[in-house]
């Protein structure tokens, strides 16, 4: 998708299209989720620090992420996808693989069915995307991005839309792009290749396997030399089973006692938890991740339990025992918890379940209300700062905090 | 001291009472033995841990009188290793001499001198049908807690009730309650707490003797039968209200075979792994057994059963279930149910002294 945030964000202000606008936290903290091509003319890109995005284009509008919304016009999206193919991979809210060879013979070649899907898309979802036809996923995801609209600062040049490698020419595809365009060249690899003279993926081509292996190991070098013939064999795999649940915070003030972190576990697990009673499961290990103001040092602690749970108070009550030895002192910025080694929930019920409410009614209740009337309809007590409730949006945090209303 | 044992009777001996003796660290060191003490022909052996004594009195051609203190697992393993036949112990200046046919050992005794006394049992003596008690014991032990969090769950209930004697156990997750019309120990509405532990090694003695001598004190219970004698503290502290928990009315009983039934779960349950249940799907003539674990695989069995009431599907923990159905004196068991989330009462058809009460497994 075409800056999909930005794009959607501009279907309700219509009045916006056309200006530098930027989707993320506006906080000191914050980063760039996405910016609008008008945006991006000024060096504004996602993953940017915020501050810095102001710096360079004072007058874009910064909205800050509405991640649910996202969601739903995501999966909006992927309903228009399958009408083309069952073999649907979601890489991300805005990016998908998509297995077009059982489609052929009934909707035309590759760049037929990418065109009739872009078409599609902008008609019913008024949303730009572009899309790579390829043999292989490694490369359609490149030929994707060089199917996108192109922002410099001289204006925007409108991309391609589709561009397709066709096979065979894989090769002649390749060779002339920088080392770095390839899948797993990132700043330290890419350091090491030009440390050897590899700048292109024709001079990957040109150096003996020994010499690569030499300077990155043996299995990097592996997938590298396939990699810059082409070849990739990962199928399109749709409906990939979740590893693990999660959910962090960045805070515009560091936090700097136990009782803070304390009072932030508790909200990160009650929005784990209800995450993994949506997806019917459980999770055997709990983590703790800490950020540190002082080099961004980050630390994780984790525990197992021998059942799954889903439950918010059981995975505090892990956790929190584990902030112990932990001194806060220095400043936190980030909290984040997750469970993984997810399971079906097996719950042996104790004959304490019985003098109470029926066993599992507190959490249905507090899933039905927030189904209901919304996430901050009800949480954690503790979770009440200055008479408010702060409850835990899925992906409101994702791009760093936003500036703290006034009170 | 000197004397001569059948290596049988002297081996039975000293591995009984060295089930009350204790490696535990923090305890005295003296406790991981077992005292031994000859009174011309008479071998009494003892092991404490001090709260369960377990005390027996043997037999034997002696010698020459004494008393010493030996680790227990050590020296019941060399007696129960010996050559068959005649064995014959000795106690030297430094070391205890235990030797038959050709073997000889010879072992370090522990302090004599801190091994805790004994005093004689001087409550009152009620006499029971050690058959009956056993019986009663294999129902009801099992349903106890061994977590010692809940110091109160890891004893077994003895209540006085108008017609006689009642025994129940609970680990929260499961509850036992056995009947004993016409036994009495204890007088008119008196409760005590007896250890579990003690209770299932009580088990283990009455075997074969016809009768069991119970002395109740203020703070312990010594049980005596045949040539042993088992002392245990009792447990101070309130035991739960389970009479709230028997539920009075059940409109859903299933009856099935017992043995068909524990042969059905024994199977399905090797596919019950990490602690995930059997479910039973009731509702018409047979019972469905089903087992599943995720990315291994998975297990179904059918029995026939008869069953009155709603259809449903309850999962339990195999083993509790097992359990329950294992301890019903009678070919046929009923499970009656409420729902999937309430307990469950297992009973042997048409008896109505025992019931084993057991809370379901939730399942997404």
């Amino acid at each position: 998708m075409d800056a999909f945030y930005v794009s959607v964000e501009l279907r309700r202000r219509p009045e916006l299209r056309g200006k530098p606008v930027v989707v993320g936290g506006d906080g000191p903290r914050g980063v760039v989720a996405a910016a609008s091509y008008e945006a991006r003319r000024f060096g504004v890109h996602s993953a940017l620090a915020s501050s810095i995005a102001k710096r360079r284009c004072p007058h874009a509008v910064f909205l800050p992420g509405d991640h649910a919304h996202y969601s739903e016009v995501s999966r909006e999206v992927r309903d228009v996808f399958e009408r083309y193919t069952p073999l649907v991979e979601p890489l991300s809210l805005d990016e998908a693989f998509l297995d077009v060879s059982g489609s052929i013979e009934l909707l035309g070649d590759g760049p037929t069915i990418a065109r009739a899907l872009r078409a599609a898309i902008r008609d019913e979802l008024q949303l730009g995307c572009s899309v790579g036809v390829a043999p292989n996923k490694f490369l359609a995801k490149l030929a994707s991005v060089d199917a996108k609209p192109r922002a410099s600062r001289d204006g925007i040049e409108r991309g391609p839309g589709v561009v397709e490698i066709v096979a065979g020419e894989e090769r002649a595809y390749l060779e002339p792009l920088p080392v770095e365009r390839l899948w797993g060249v990132g700043p330290a690899t890419l350091a090491k290749l030009n440390r050897i003279g590899i700048y292109t993926v024709a001079d990957l081509t040109t150096v003996g396997a020994p010499a690569l292996a030499a300077s990155l190991g043996q299995s990097q070098a592996r997938h590298l030399t396939e990699l810059a013939v082409g070849h990739d064999d990962r199928p399109v795999e749709p409906d990939q089973a979740i590893k693990s649940i999660s959910h962090e915070e960045t805070y515009a003030e560091d936090l700097a006692t136990i009782e803070e972190l304390r009072t932030e576990v508790v909200r990160m697990s009650d929005a784990v938890a209800r995450r993994l009673r949506r997806q019917k499961i459980g999770a055997r290990t709990v983590a703790l991740k800490l950020r540190f103001t002082d080099g961004f040092r980050t630390i994780t602690r984790q525990t197992t339990t021998p059942e799954p749970i889903d439950q918010a108070s059981i995975i505090a009550e892990l956790l929190i025992p584990l902030l112990e030895p932990i001194d806060p002192t220095p400043g936190i910025r980030l909290v984040g918890v997750s469970g993984s080694n997810l399971g079906p929930v097996h719950q042996q019920l104790s004959f304490d379940d019985l003098a109470g409410a029926e066993p599992g009614t507190r959490e249905s209740t507090v899933d039905e209300i927030r189904d209901r009337f919304g996430a901050e309809a009800i949480g954690p007590a503790s979770a009440v700062r200055n008479g408010k409730l702060r409850t835990v949006r899925p992906g409101a945090q994702q791009w760093g905090p936003n500036q703290t209303p006034p009170e | 001291m000197k004397f001569r044992c059948e290596r049988d009777v002297l081996a039975d001996a000293v591995t009984s009472a060295g089930r009350a003796a204790t490696n535990r660290t923090g305890t005295l060191p003296v406790l991981a033995g077992v005292r031994m003490e000859v009174t011309g022909d008479e071998l009494v052996v003892i092991g404490t841990d001090l709260e369960l004594t377990i005390r027996l009195t043997v037999d034997v051609g002696g010698e020459r009188d004494g008393a010493v203190v030996v680790p227990a697992r050590l020296v019941a393993d060399i007696i129960r290793a010996l050559p068959a036949g005649a064995a014959e112990v000795e106690l030297g200046e430094e070391e205890l001499a235990i030797s038959a046919g050709r073997s000889q050992f010879s072992v370090r005794p522990l302090a004599l001198d801190d091994y805790p006394a004994q005093a004689e049992p001087s409550a009152d003596a009620v006499t029971l049908s050690a058959d009956v008690m056993r019986d009663a014991l294999r129902q009801v032990v099992r349903a106890a807690s061994s977590d010692d969090a809940r110091a109160v769950l890891t004893g077994v209930l003895l209540a006085a009730e108008e017609d006689g004697l009642r025994m129940v156990a609970t680990d929260s997750y499961r509850l036992a309650v056995r009947d004993l019309p016409e036994s009495s120990v204890l007088g008119s509405g008196q409760r005590v707490l007896i250890p579990a532990r003690a209770l299932a090694e009580l088990q283990r003695v009455l075997d074969g003797d016809d009768e069991l001598t119970v002395r109740l004190g203020e703070r312990e219970v010594v049980f005596e039968a045949g040539s042993t004698r088992l002392t245990t503290r009792l447990i101070e502290g309130d035991f739960p209200n389970y009479r709230n928990l028997l539920p009075s009315s059940h409109p859903n009983v299933l009856t099935v075979d017992k043995g068909g039934m524990l042969e059905a779960i024994r199977r399905v349950k090797i596919l019950a792994q990490d602690s995930t249940p059997v479910r039973l799907t009731v509702g018409g003539d047979t019972v469905q057994l089903t087992a599943l674990t995720q990315d291994v695989g998975n297990a179904a069995e059918e029995i026939d059963a008869s069953y009155d009431g709603t259809k449903m599907t309850v999962a339990f923990n195999p083993d509790y279930l097992s359990a329950g159905i294992d301890a019903i004196d009678s070919e046929e068991i009923t499970l009656s149910t409420m729902d999937p989330m309430k307990p469950a009462v297992i009973r042997g058809a048409g008896v109505e002294d025992y019931l084993y009460l057991l809370m379901p497994v939730r399942v997404p």
